[in-house]
């Protein structure tokens, strides 16, 4: 029987690897990494092949500004340092959504953001998911913030990219559920609506399935597992109501001196319907979401 | 655990040195000398509209460069709602003219300096008026009420007579377009339905021969109309038909905070801020229409294209940078459907009129088929204000002795930025750069030795070695970017890094 060598080797191959197989074990750790990695990946992809104009000044302070209000909250009430991550999080967001002129706009929304997950609470829970209200809020309030649907384009590659990578996450964070209750709603009414009812060829609700935007808000918008019900069934009825109101919203062509609704119904219909949230947590109740496992 | 940090900090730190190096830019204080700019007529089938959008309120003017009997002549237009006789007008024919020329994408020069002496630089100040020769196919018709259409309004308006109709249902709407000499496109019939629905009414136009007679042959004076509406779109599905081919479209769009975009299709820049070889001037308008064309296919064709973006508001100071023709006039806005401006009286200095409100002008560029755009064009105004526009630059060597040593190395260095623009030439228009390949070499003559005028090796995608004046304010802070970089980094770092501590909790 042989002795020696092989196990020396196989040692050697495992000490070698070993660094890389801690870092994957990190990353998979927690499902936030996994989120702003793939937040990066789409914004490299929106600056390099899509060209958008995003000064790296603007990443810069989005990212610096949300960990510095959320470091804040920390040091004074939850002494919980992995919290920034969930800042992280929220800062990618709100690069990859939100438009501006000014950068001081940017802080704002980035305390907003933040902001809200501490101050606008009930029963120990945050109401609205924080770069939704950041980014609604920003925009009635100041007049230099808007969202841009058009900007993804409606690529196949990238498509497919949201769509695998938003599995990968919801998977992981189980919120499968709310991504699909509203997604069907809201493109089933699209449909009735478009092709049964108005007579629109098929093709034209196929280019409003292809557009980037919706797939983002659904699988990295609406389905922030902290602020989503906790009840299966509670977030059913609920991602169900935001499809609803989103369908309505952008078929009524609602527009106020706040906003041209239509134009990024969900996101609108997401922010609306948020408080509705705790009072279907107080009815039906489920386990409370925590990000690591 | 050990958590290694070495691997993400060191992806994310060149990722992000890569994206300063991309946007620094080496800045010139001038943007260079109008020379040349591209016109309309050179794309086939070209309209032009402009929308203005004052909330609700919306006025829209449609191009009519018929060429043909005017006895042919009709033109069909979904609107929202019924239109009164106030809210349709004509308007000059040069409107479109002056709005094309102030805003089409233009061709810029610069001097280089002779570094063996000081000399002063020669600037030219050459400007060229644009034509606009754009068709679209019209049909007549004369009113007959019947097949569930009825004609909700007539009206005579300048050389025009005018219908509104509302229709019950497509087929009766088809019907009596076609009884009335109204050659429908095969695919047109298919986006009446969901019109018909939505309760749009149908604009239809003739020329009056009597009105229009009596001025004598002139073009056809383009079409305004004004109504309320929640609803900001284009109705661009009429027509378009199965095998009309591509259509091409300019749409000038005046709002009161900032940019104008489609919400439902991607809006994609055109090519800018290129340096291109001195031969381009004397084809700069087959060069643009090359260079869009070859964008338009890059980009998957089905994009809406921004050629020009800027603030005109009457009482700031830089209406165009640089001016390619006369920025319109407060009485330009106001025919082009700019209602929101406030007379404040006179200045007191200078006596010129005051006005209060701002203005936002958008020129998109939507070149279109059946197969590519599927929806109507669904319009939002943004608070965007910041300018764009196509801007391409000749640089013009220096003359004189080159025998010095800095001169030298000019003549070099010119060598190699003109294979540059040659290769840049041929990236953005896709044509063969063959026949130019002494372009490169022309002041080689110069040299004092013969040496490798650093011909690029088939390099397929220009440098961006560009002169926008935009990207100037990038320059000033690059220091400052950098420092803040790197103190992002360091906070996300941290940030990954954090480990779940276990707190214990006493009730």
């Amino acid at each position: 029987m042989q002795t020696g060598s092989l196990p020396i080797a196989q040692n050697a191959l495992k000490t070698a690897f070993k660094p890389v197989k801690d870092v994957l074990n990190w990353f998979k750790s927690d499902a936030r990494h996994y989120q702003i990695l793939f937040q990066l990946a789409f914004l490299l992809y929106g600056i390099f092949a899509l060209e958008w104009d995003i000064p790296i000044m603007r990443v810069n302070i989005v990212i610096l500004s949300c960990l510095a209000v959320q470091a804040a909250w920390i040091q004074f009430k939850t002494k919980d340092w992995t919290g920034l991550k969930s800042a992280l999080v929220s800062a990618m967001s709100i690069c990859l959504m939100m438009q501006a002129n000014s950068p001081w706009t940017f802080v704002l929304a980035a305390a907003l953001s933040i902001g809200s997950k501490f101050f606008i609470r009930w029963n120990g829970k945050h109401i609205f998911n924080p770069t939704n209200f950041g980014i609604c809020v920003t925009m009635m309030l100041t007049g230099d913030a808007w969202v841009s649907p058009g900007q993804w384009g409606s690529d196949a590659m990238l498509l497919f990219a949201v769509g695998l990578t938003g599995l990968v996450v919801l998977l992981r964070v189980k919120r499968l559920d709310t991504a699909f209750a509203f997604l069907l709603t809201f493109l089933g009414l699209m449909f009735a609506r478009n092709i049964l009812y108005l007579g629109w060829p098929v093709d034209f609700f196929f280019h409003q399935l292809n557009a980037g935007s919706l797939l983002l808000f659904t699988f990295f918008m609406i389905t922030d597992p902290v602020q989503t019900p906790v009840s299966q069934k509670a977030r059913l009825i609920w991602a169900v109501a935001v499809g609803v109101l989103a369908y309505y919203m952008s078929t009524k062509w609602w527009s106020s001196s706040l906003g041209s609704f239509y134009s990024a119904a969900p996101i609108w219909a997401l922010f609306f319907l948020s408080p509705l949230v705790p009072v279907l947590d107080r009815f039906l109740k489920g386990e409370k979401f925590s990000w690591s496992k | 655990m050990q958590i290694s940090k070495i691997y993400p900090m060191k992806r994310i730190a060149i990722l992000t040195l890569a994206v300063i190096i991309f946007s620094t830019n080496i800045g010139h204080s001038f943007c260079g000398f109008y020379v040349a700019k591209a016109d309309v007529k050179l794309f086939n089938k070209t309209s032009q509209v402009i929308i203005a959008k004052n909330g609700e309120s919306q006025t829209v003017t449609m191009s009519s460069d018929f060429e043909g009997d005017v006895k042919d002549f009709a033109m069909v237009v979904p609107v929202p709602v019924v239109l009164e006789e106030k809210d349709i007008r004509t308007v000059s024919r040069g409107l479109f003219d002056k709005l094309d020329t102030y805003s089409s994408p233009r061709l810029v020069e610069y001097y280089d300096e002779n570094p063996c002496y000081d000399r002063l630089e020669n600037y030219n100040y050459p400007m060229a008026g644009a034509a606009m020769d754009m068709k679209m196919s019209m049909k007549e018709m004369s009113p007959v009420d019947t097949m569930g259409v009825t004609v909700e309004a007539q009206y005579t308006i300048g050389e025009y007579d005018i219908l509104i109709l509302s229709a019950k249902e497509s087929g009766g709407l088809e019907t009596w377009l076609i009884q009335n000499g109204y050659k429908m496109p095969v695919g047109a019939k298919e986006v009446l339905d969901p019109y018909i629905k939505t309760n749009m009414k149908f604009f239809v136009a003739k020329v009056n021969l009597g009105n229009y007679e009596s001025q004598g042959a002139v073009p056809l004076s383009p079409l305004q109309i004004t109504y309320k509406s929640p609803k900001f779109m284009l109705p661009i599905r009429l027509g378009m038909a199965n095998a009309n081919g591509v259509q091409d479209l300019i749409i000038y769009l005046y709002s009161q905070t900032g940019r104008v975009e489609t919400t439902n299709y991607r809006t994609a820049l055109i090519p800018t801020d290129f340096k291109v070889p001195l031969f381009v001037q004397s084809e700069f308008g087959e060069f643009y229409r090359d260079l869009y064309n070859k964008a338009w296919k890059r980009e998957g064709k089905n994009v809406v294209f921004l050629e020009y973006a800027w603030e005109v508001s009457p009482m700031q100071n830089l209406f165009c940078d640089p001016c390619v023709g006369d920025p319109p006039m407060v009485a330009e806005l106001k025919e082009a459907g700019v209602d929101w401006l406030v007379s404040k009286g006179q200045d007191y200095h200078t006596g010129g009129n005051v006005y209060e409100g701002h203005v936002h002008f958008t020129r998109m560029h939507v070149t279109y088929d059946r197969e590519h755009f599927p929806q109507d064009l669904v319009f939002q105004e943004t608070p965007n204000k910041q300018t764009f526009q196509g801007r391409y630059i000749l640089t013009h060597p220096a003359s004189g002795d080159f025998t010095c040593e800095k001169g030298q190395t000019y003549i070099q260095d010119l060598g190699k930025r003109r294979w540059n623009e040659l290769y840049t030439y041929q990236w953005l228009t896709g044509r063969d750069i063959t026949a130019h390949y002494d372009y490169p070499k022309e002041f080689d003559t110069y040299l004092n030795k013969k040496g490798d005028q650093g011909k690029k090796q088939g390099s397929m995608i220009p440098s961006f070695g560009s002169d926008g004046p935009m990207k100037e304010e990038k320059n000033k802070n690059s220091m400052l970017v950098f420092f803040m970089s790197m103190l992002s980094l360091a906070a996300v770092f941290f940030a990954l890094s954090r480990k779940r501590v276990q707190i214990e909790t006493s009730k």
